[in-house]
């Protein structure tokens, strides 16, 4: 081994004195042979020729030797990419042609990629990560809900499968200060929570299990990213102390840089914090916003802690129904929870974006054939003076490497430019936990896309150049004999460019399609000139509720009287978002059921006009008023789902119900109006049961404030912003945003995605139709002379026409037949992205072969009218 | 001529070992003394020789020095390794269980 390396070294090193000895060995034998038969009596020439005959090609044995010290390869490649070099700067047009085409493939696959790695491959950075796993609870009744505390606390000290847990409960707060209040969010977490992720503070100290219990003093972690902004990134930072709410709280250290959470973390708090003033930390029955993490036990799989959890739920149910009934648990992989829904795009995106690099491997092939029909009569006399086969193939692949590399590069820069674009893809949320970029995977990913695209590409052309006769290619110069293979090559690439291109269209077409559906949906309320602005009142002069609805109702009050506002209210939830409160409620004279199934609607708390300003449609009764107030009787609004639901057959106004499972400690509501249902969970979820309550009757501090303006609401802000400031110099507003924003972030992801499928698509429909035009416009001019003659016998320009119109046909007839073929099979694949309509959805299908035939036969027309204008005269001539 | 034998694929590895393993030689040296040894039945493409002189030393199964020739001219003389000799040991066991065996299968004639 080590004296194999150290031969090819020194041959690779020594290369002159090499061949200079290889020059000396073989013309000691020459000498000796001749001698030889000299001395057995043959002349000089006889000799010579014997010798020849008997030794065989000179060249040829200096090439196999060398071949045998292989260290050949290194230096033919070398002398292969310095011939593809000139060979390529020979032809520019072509050598352009192809590189840009590769560049758009390879530029687009990279971009993807660097997505699809940030947001589902990349390992996420905590020790083990693929041990972690986050639990929440489930209920039948609304699917996926936050884990009540105590139900926590048992899960852990219960639990066999997970060798650790910890509850991670968003939180917010309002931190004054600077310049602007803000507000912030945080994570209250047990103390085990850094350690288990593996993560330590970079400065301070982390969470002691003291500070798990309640009454804990009040300290924070400081994110890196707020460390930097807030406090100039200075050390001195620990131990000083911050206002957040009303309370002050001192700073124990600083989180790592790469800590990210499912959702923004700016501090981290102990959970000990947390439980001092949430009654969630003791009531079971209060599912707040937490989640839970685990780290599952060594050699324990995830189905068999789910069986676990499944059967401690049960348990917990049967000991706890009040709280409990009808609760089961649900486990999932925290990367999954980090990827968000963005999951299928990425892949349909990803997919498509490779089928765009084959159509481009498909054109660059079909260049490189092209050439190679140019190149045909070069090939054969190297093969005649001794190349070997293996030799040419080499030398085309590194012409195809050179092509690839270079359009490669180009591509790296295109997607470099064209990342922050395609993570616009990925909502807020999701992108923050993430990290989207060039990196060195991303790198590797666009290395091996060159390497297959230089195989996909220029294998063909490479073993088709030598597969030609050399005698009748030098004989003919290369227009006969190899160029019926060639051109069937050549139209069963194009074949499959169309093919690819109409895959690509109906995906577009499809998601296009669901596009428009979603948005043309009965949103139920009209988001056109509305502002949003969200506060949460979070100080301790909040704390008894009239000081809050007065907030509020001084708020409303002043920015109804500005000038162009139509209409004002405030909510706790606006259509579009998930983030609602739920709770059961009694109908009053309903049978009980079972704890776990009684109605648990969302409850909206909302101020007069709300429906008003949203344009929500009131079916019966009357909205709120002003003089639904605290000391009169209590009111509700229902949607019209809980009144069909709850109420079939009857009218729901004047029926009473109350919050909670227990009549006997009822406050009852009496329901006022129905309002339409609103698409409150995206435009593409069924509507659920909702309840709305006047805000003067359940006071909420977080609220979100609608404004209806008769010009452009956005205008509003600063005056709105003045209005609140002069009300509470320390109140925070935060997303702020129009409802037309809302409703266009809702679909961003598939706007996005449909709009990349349809640049993609539009890429591989030009590439195609290249495709198509390179094939036709070659097949013609080679032509000529057979057009010549047949024009000469007699036939007619449209005869010829639509002689070579056919050829077109045949193409884009075969591939439009496959192309649709695999579609069916495909678009299956993008079911979870399409709304309402089929994947196998036939106008979609039909309208993408239309555009696809239309285009097609605009690709083959340019080129076969070329025809009309040949001179048989000329044409015949010519030979 | 038409009693000569085209040599089959990757015996001359073989030939040249065995040759070696005699005394040093260079390579115009082998070629006669395979035919002399062969009684002139087998012939060597006298080209191919080379490549193989030089894929053997690659492989450190044999290894070259400049001497004089017995002519006194400079020659590249080839002399076998102890990795080569026993490489000779195993490719001569091998080449000889393959001949018995397909001599049994085409069994006396």
């Amino acid at each position: 081994m080590l004296s194999d390396l150290f031969f090819r070294l020194r041959a690779l090193f020594r290369r002159g004195t090499m061949e200079s000895e290889l020059e000396d060995e073989l013309r000691f034998h020459s000498e000796r042979q001749l001698e030889k038969y000299l001395k057995a009596g043959l002349s000089r020439g006889e000799a010579l020729r014997r010798f020849r005959m008997e030794f065989g090609g000179i060249e040829q044995v200096r090439e196999d030797c060398r071949d045998a010290r292989s260290v050949s390869l290194v230096e033919t490649m070398a002398q292969d990419l310095r011939y593809g070099w000139r060979t390529l700067l020979k032809s520019p047009g072509f050598a352009a042609a192809a590189l840009f085409t590769l560049a758009l493939g390879i530029g687009a696959n990279t971009a993807i990629f660097s997505v699809v790695y940030g947001i589902l491959l990349r390992p996420l950075p905590f020790r083990d990560a693929s041990h972690l796993v986050l639990l929440n609870e489930t209920t039948p009744r609304v699917g996926d809900v936050s884990v009540s505390y105590p139900n926590f606390q048992d899960w852990r000290s219960q639990s066999h499968s997970f060798a650790e847990m910890a509850a991670v409960n968003p939180v917010k707060f309002n931190m004054a200060g600077s310049n602007q209040p803000e507000n912030i969010g945080g994570l209250a977490v047990s103390p085990n929570f850094l350690p288990m992720m593996g993560m330590r503070p970079v400065m301070g100290r982390g969470f002691t299990p003291d500070e798990e219990k309640a009454g804990a003093a009040p300290v924070v972690l400081l994110s890196y990213a707020l460390w930097q902004s807030r406090f100039g990134a200075d050390r001195s930072a620990i131990g000083q102390m911050i206002r957040l709410d009303s309370q002050t709280v001192t700073i124990v250290g600083v989180l790592p840089q790469d800590f990210r959470w499912v959702e923004k973390c700016d501090v981290m708090e102990p959970m000990g914090v947390w439980a001092t003033h949430n009654d969630s930390a003791t009531n079971r029955a209060d599912r707040v916003d937490g989640l839970v993490l685990g780290r599952l036990a060594a050699g324990v799989r995830m189905e068999q802690a789910r069986a676990e959890m499944e059967t401690l739920a049960a348990g917990l149910a049967r000991a706890y129904p009040e709280a409990n009934d009808q609760f089961g648990v649900n486990l999932r992989a925290l990367r999954e929870a980090f990827s968000g829904d963005v999951r299928p795009a990425m892949l349909v995106l990803l997919g498509a974006a490779i089928f765009v690099l084959l159509v481009a491997c498909a054109n660059v092939a079909n260049l490189f054939l092209m050439r190679g029909a140019g190149r045909a009569k070069e090939m054969a006399l190297r093969i005649a003076i001794g190349a070997s086969r293996g030799r040419i193939v080499r030398q085309i692949l590194t012409e195809s490497f050179l092509v690839a590399l270079l359009g490669g590069v180009a591509g790296v820069c295109l997607a470099i430019a064209g990342i922050p674009a395609i993570a616009r893809l990925i909502p807020p949320d999701t992108l923050a936990g993430a990290n989207v970029g060039m990196n060195g995977a991303v790198l590797l990913f666009s290395a091996a896309v060159v390497v297959l695209s230089m195989f996909v590409f220029g294998l063909a052309p490479a073993l088709h150049a030598t597969s030609g006769d050399v005698q009748l290619e030098l004989k003919e110069g290369g227009k006969t004999t190899s160029a019926g293979a060639r051109n069937r090559l050549r139209g069963l690439l194009a074949t499959s460019e169309v093919a690819l291109a109409l895959v690509l269209l109906v995906g577009a077409g499809l998601m296009m399609k669901s596009l428009y559906r979603l948005l043309a949906v009965d949103s139920g309320f009209r988001s056109e000139h509305v502002l949003k602005l969200e506060m949460d009142l979070r100080t301790s002069q909040y704390d008894k509720d009239p000081a809050v609805i007065a907030f509020w109702q001084q708020t409303l009050d002043r920015v109804r009287a500005l000038p162009g506002v139509e209409s004002a209210a405030v909510g706790t939830a606006i259509p579009l978002t998930d983030n609602h409160n739920r709770t059961d409620i009694t109908v009053e004279g309903m049978p009980l059921p079972k704890p776990g199934s009684f109605p648990h609607p969302d409850i909206h708390i909302v101020s007069p006009d709300y429906e008003k300003t949203l344009e929500i449609r009131l079916l019966r009764g009357r909205g709120f008023r002003h003089a639904d107030q605290e000391n009169v009787p209590r009111v509700a609004m229902v949607n019209a789902t809980l009144a069909q639901r709850l109420f079939p057959g009857t009218d729901p106004i004047g029926k009473r119900f109350s919050f909670g499972n227990e009549p006997a400690r009822a406050t009852w509501m009496t329901i006022v109006g129905v309002l339409a249902d609103t698409k409150m969970y995206g435009l593409a979820n069924p509507a659920r049961l909702e309840v709305y309550v006047p805000f003067r009757q359940a006071a909420s501090n977080g609220m979100v404030l609608l404004v209806k303006s008769g010009q452009e609401p956005t205008a509003l802000v600063s005056a709105i912003r003045g209005i609140v400031a002069s009300i509470d110099q320390e109140q925070p507003i935060f997303r702020i945003a129009t409802m037309q924003e809302v409703v266009n972030a809702s679909v961003s992801t598939r706007r996005i995605t449909l709009i990349l499928l349809g640049l993609f698509s539009g890429l591989a429909l030009m590439l195609a139709a290249i495709g198509i035009y390179g094939v036709i416009s070659y097949s013609v001019a080679q032509r000529e002379r057979e057009i010549g003659i047949r024009m000469a016998l007699g036939a007619r320009r449209g005869d010829v026409l639509r002689l070579v119109l056919a050829q077109g046909g045949k193409i884009s007839v075969a591939g439009i037949v496959i192309g649709t073929t695999a579609s069916i099979g495909l678009t299956r694949l993008m079911m979870k992205l399409l709304y309402s309509v089929s994947p196998i959805d036939p106008a979609t299908f039909t309208a993408a072969a239309f555009v696809l035939a239309l285009i097609a036969m605009v690709a083959c027309y340019i080129p076969a009218r070329r025809t009309l204008g040949v001179d048989p005269l000329i044409a015949l001539r010519h030979e | 001529m038409n009693d000569r034998v085209e040599l089959p694929q990757g015996t001359l590895d073989l030939l040249i070992l065995r040759t070696l393993a005699l005394e040093p030689q260079h390579g115009w040296g082998i070629s006669e003394r395979v035919e002399q040894m062969s009684s002139d039945v087998l012939c060597i493409q006298q080209g191919s020789l080379y490549p193989a002189l030089h894929r053997l030393e690659r492989r450190g199964w044999i290894k070259a020095n400049w001497g004089t020739s017995d002519n006194n001219r400079r020659a590249k003389y080839y002399h076998l390794t102890r990795s080569g000799r026993q490489r000779l040991a195993t490719e001569k066991d091998s080449w000889q269980k393959l001949t018995a065996a397909v001599a049994q299968v085409l069994g006396p004639a």
